[in-house]
């Protein structure tokens, strides 16, 4: 691990990059920010331009350098040399080490061990800490809320700036007693963060530049001699490889939403309110339509079919497993 | 919320303070210290928080404005019209299709003399497909309508942009536009350093030329005869020359204030080896200058001032260090046009040198701009020696699933 001597002295003519996943509402472009607040040299910070939704899944950025010139560039990041995964529920979705700087930290909100994560990301050429910050968050704070304290565990692998800055910059952006218990919850974080150096991983190194070229034009994909000349996308055409019938929206959601077969009298009440066509029905012998259950995978648990049902056949159930909600700031 | 991010401006602010902000609420308060009298827009992303932080500090009493809902852009700018028109300093903003719906009021701000401001976060036309993102749309109409235009790079040059626009406009008496990069810039989180309102306000001072007096009634904007239409016209044109002079003034006097230093153009490495240099505007400008670090033989060309297009200046620098060739990067494009928009500008401002240049049309509907982009044009440019062909092309987009375009 780099000593903040030495990093001060490698950030004189370097950058180093920083990405954050989370879920919308989770607050990852807080933390992001923090980090620019917090450093003592210039930084940026940026969100993955879009539009965000509660619950799916979103990048941030960081940028920082104590040489002006090396952030003044707008690019988003794409070799980043630490990662930092908010919400576990993300790693089986997402690629969470793509792009990561062999020698780089992946800091994950989780309670696994490092070898199972290990087996998840399928990198042996990169560091692990985690740090169990839902448990932090639910013990301090008393809220599913792990952005801030994911910067403790952060900065106990990669000293970039002090917990004496990162406490100012919340105590700056956060009010009196929740910045408070911000700091606190930090500080126990860069205490229990469990640091695992992958024997045989490279030394970090800031020169490498793992960017694939050309990497934002997204290769692969169709070009402009094969796609429709009036920007139409004909549904029955396997074009769009990235339409929303991809997205796992399903992810996104607190709740699993139950059907109950014998309750249910197929009014279609739910099917025609359903925004994302998760509610399943099919045609029977007798010419109607019958519903026969709910998509889970685009199913966003956004509960409309819940309320609309007249005779109670849907009802939804907490998910199972760690940090899997959203968390709205308040 | 447990972030407020216009509580820095809810109070005065005493002393130059270094914070953290986006784009748009880095605006938003720079707005706030001017002063306004009038606040009246209609919200479109990625303009939104702009408008959305400055009904805060009017909400938290902090800003005596009168902040007006509106059913669209056309109304926004038909009531901001009037109302500077009424003497009042007033503030609007918009983007992309909202731009396009202001189109039938805005050459009255222009030809009533009207020193009125508005941010544009550029993003797309939606065509063929919609997009949130950025494109440079503001090159691709209205910019002959006669509105100043200064485009930002960063946070803090938007910021220091929203202010230097009152001082343009009240200067000139010509409505200003300042534009930042949608979702770039007005989404990005950047260090800057907010100036104190004692500041703002002196370099700020009302001087409404237009009031409304009862007791001496005039019309605005009657019908004339030709006998009158073009002596209108050949007035405005009068009255916009000494506008870049005035930029140039108020970049002045904003440097004595706040020792951040602004020009017309801006110039980065241009005494290289190879005597090119690339010319842009906006967030990509520093995107080449941390690309630049490492490829010392190349220079840049930033242009801060749109409209008036300053071609005086920019023959003057490209002839000074004697620039031989130009690769001109621009987010918009023009079908088939002779050339994009901004090229355009540039290659008719440099006509009487000859210079050298190639077009390349990149980052459309937010797609980022990196170094492959630079490295490609660069490259390219280097077996360029002559003005045949064709002069323009699009770099950084799928030809094929196997093939990107021209690499």
């Amino acid at each position: 691990m780099l000593t903040p001597e030495q990093l001060k002295e490698i950030l004189k003519e370097n950058v180093i990059n920083l990405r954050f996943h989370a879920r919308g509402g989770q607050g990852g472009v807080t933390a992001s920010n923090l980090c620019v607040e917090a450093f003592y040299g210039f930084g940026v910070c940026q969100p993955k331009f879009g539009a965000e939704r509660m619950g799916s899944p979103t990048e941030s950025y960081v940028r920082l350098s104590a040489h002006d010139e090396l952030v003044r560039s707008n690019e988003q990041v794409y070799a980043p040399h630490a990662v930092a995964v908010l919400d576990p529920s993300l790693l089986g979705e997402i690629d969470v080490t793509a792009g990561l700087v062999p020698g780089g930290w992946l800091i994950v909100n989780t309670t696994l061990d490092q070898i199972s994560l290990q087996t998840i990301v399928g990198r042996k050429d990169i560091n692990i800490a985690t740090i169990d910050a839902l448990g932090i968050a639910m013990e301090i704070l008393g809220r599913n809320i792990t952005n801030t304290i994911i910067l403790g565990a952060l900065i106990r692998v990669i000293p970039i700036f002090s917990m004496d800055a990162l406490a100012n910059a919340i105590m700056r952006r956060f009010k009196g007693s929740i910045a408070a218990k911000n700091v606190e919850a930090i500080k126990r974080a860069h205490e229990e963060t469990c640091i695992y150096e992958t024997k045989g991983a490279p030394q970090l190194d800031f020169t490498v530049d793992t960017k694939i070229p050309w990497q934002q034009v997204s290769p692969g994909l169709p070009g402009f001699k094969e796609i429709d000349d009036a920007g139409v996308w004909y549904c029955d055409e396997q074009v769009i490889e990235m339409g929303s019938g991809q997205v796992n929206t399903g992810s996104w959601g607190e709740y699993d939403i139950i059907w109950d077969e014998e309750k249910c009298t197929d009014c279609g009440m739910c099917w025609y309110i359903c925004p994302d066509f998760a509610i399943v029905r099919e045609k029977g012998d007798d010419g109607l339509w019958h519903m026969t259950g709910i998509d889970s995978y685009h199913c966003k648990s956004c509960q409309n079919c819940l309320e609309i049902c007249p005779v109670d056949a849907i009802s939804k159930k907490l998910k199972q497993g760690p940090a899997a909600c959203a968390v709205p700031e308040e | 919320m447990s972030i407020e991010p216009m509580k820095m401006f809810f109070k005065e602010i005493k002393e130059p303070i270094e914070t953290t902000m986006i784009g748009n609420y880095a605006v938003a308060g720079a707005v706030t210290q001017t002063d306004p009298d009038v606040i009246c827009a209609f919200p479109i992303t990625p303009q939104t928080q702009s408008v959305e932080g400055l009904s805060d500090v009017v909400n938290q009493g902090r800003l005596k404005a009168a902040f007006v809902n509106v059913e669209s852009e056309l109304a926004a700018i038909s009531y901001s019209t009037a109302a500077s028109a009424a003497g009042a300093r007033a503030f609007t903003a918009t983007a992309s299709q909202g731009y396009l719906l202001m189109t039938e009021a805005l050459p009255m701000a222009v030809g009533w003399r009207l020193p009125l401001t508005m941010m544009i976060s550029a993003r797309a036309f939606n065509s063929p497909n919609l997009s949130i993102w950025n494109t440079w749309e503001y090159t691709e109409v209205n910019s002959e309508l006669g509105w100043n235009i200064i485009v930002s790079e960063n946070v803090q040059e938007t910021y220091d942009a929203a202010i230097l626009s009152v001082m343009i406009a009240d200067e000139s008496l010509f409505p200003t536009i300042f534009v930042h990069d949608g979702f770039i810039i007005s989404h990005s989180v950047q260090k800057l350093t907010l100036i104190p309102d004692e500041i703002v306000l002196r370099m700020t001072p009302k001087k409404p030329r237009h009031t409304i007096d009862p007791s001496k009634p005039g019309t605005w904007g009657g019908i004339v005869t030709p006998d009158y239409f073009m002596e209108g016209r050949a007035r405005l044109e009068e009255a916009k020359k000494p506008v870049l002079n005035q930029m140039t003034e108020a970049f002045k006097k904003f440097k004595s204030e706040t020792g951040r230093e602004y020009n017309l153009i801006e110039t980065y490495n241009l005494d290289n080896s190879s005597k090119t240099a690339f010319c842009t505007m906006g967030s990509m400008a520093g995107n080449i200058i941390s690309w630049m670090y490492k490829n010392k033989d190349v220079g840049l060309i930033k242009i801060r001032a749109y409209r008036p297009f300053p071609y005086e200046e920019l023959r003057r620098i490209v002839e000074e260090h004697g620039i031989e060739k130009l690769i001109l990067l621009e987010k918009s494009d023009s079908l088939n046009g002779m050339l994009p928009p901004f090229s355009m500008s540039v290659a008719t401002a440099l006509y009487p040198l000859k210079t050298i240049f190639r077009s390349f049309i990149v980052g459309l509907g937010g797609r980022d701009v990196t170094r492959d982009e630079f490295d490609v044009a660069k490259k390219k440019m280097e077996s360029v020696n002559d003005m045949k062909g064709k002069l323009y092309s699009y770099l950084g987009v799928r030809e094929s699933k196997q093939k990107i375009y021209g690499t």
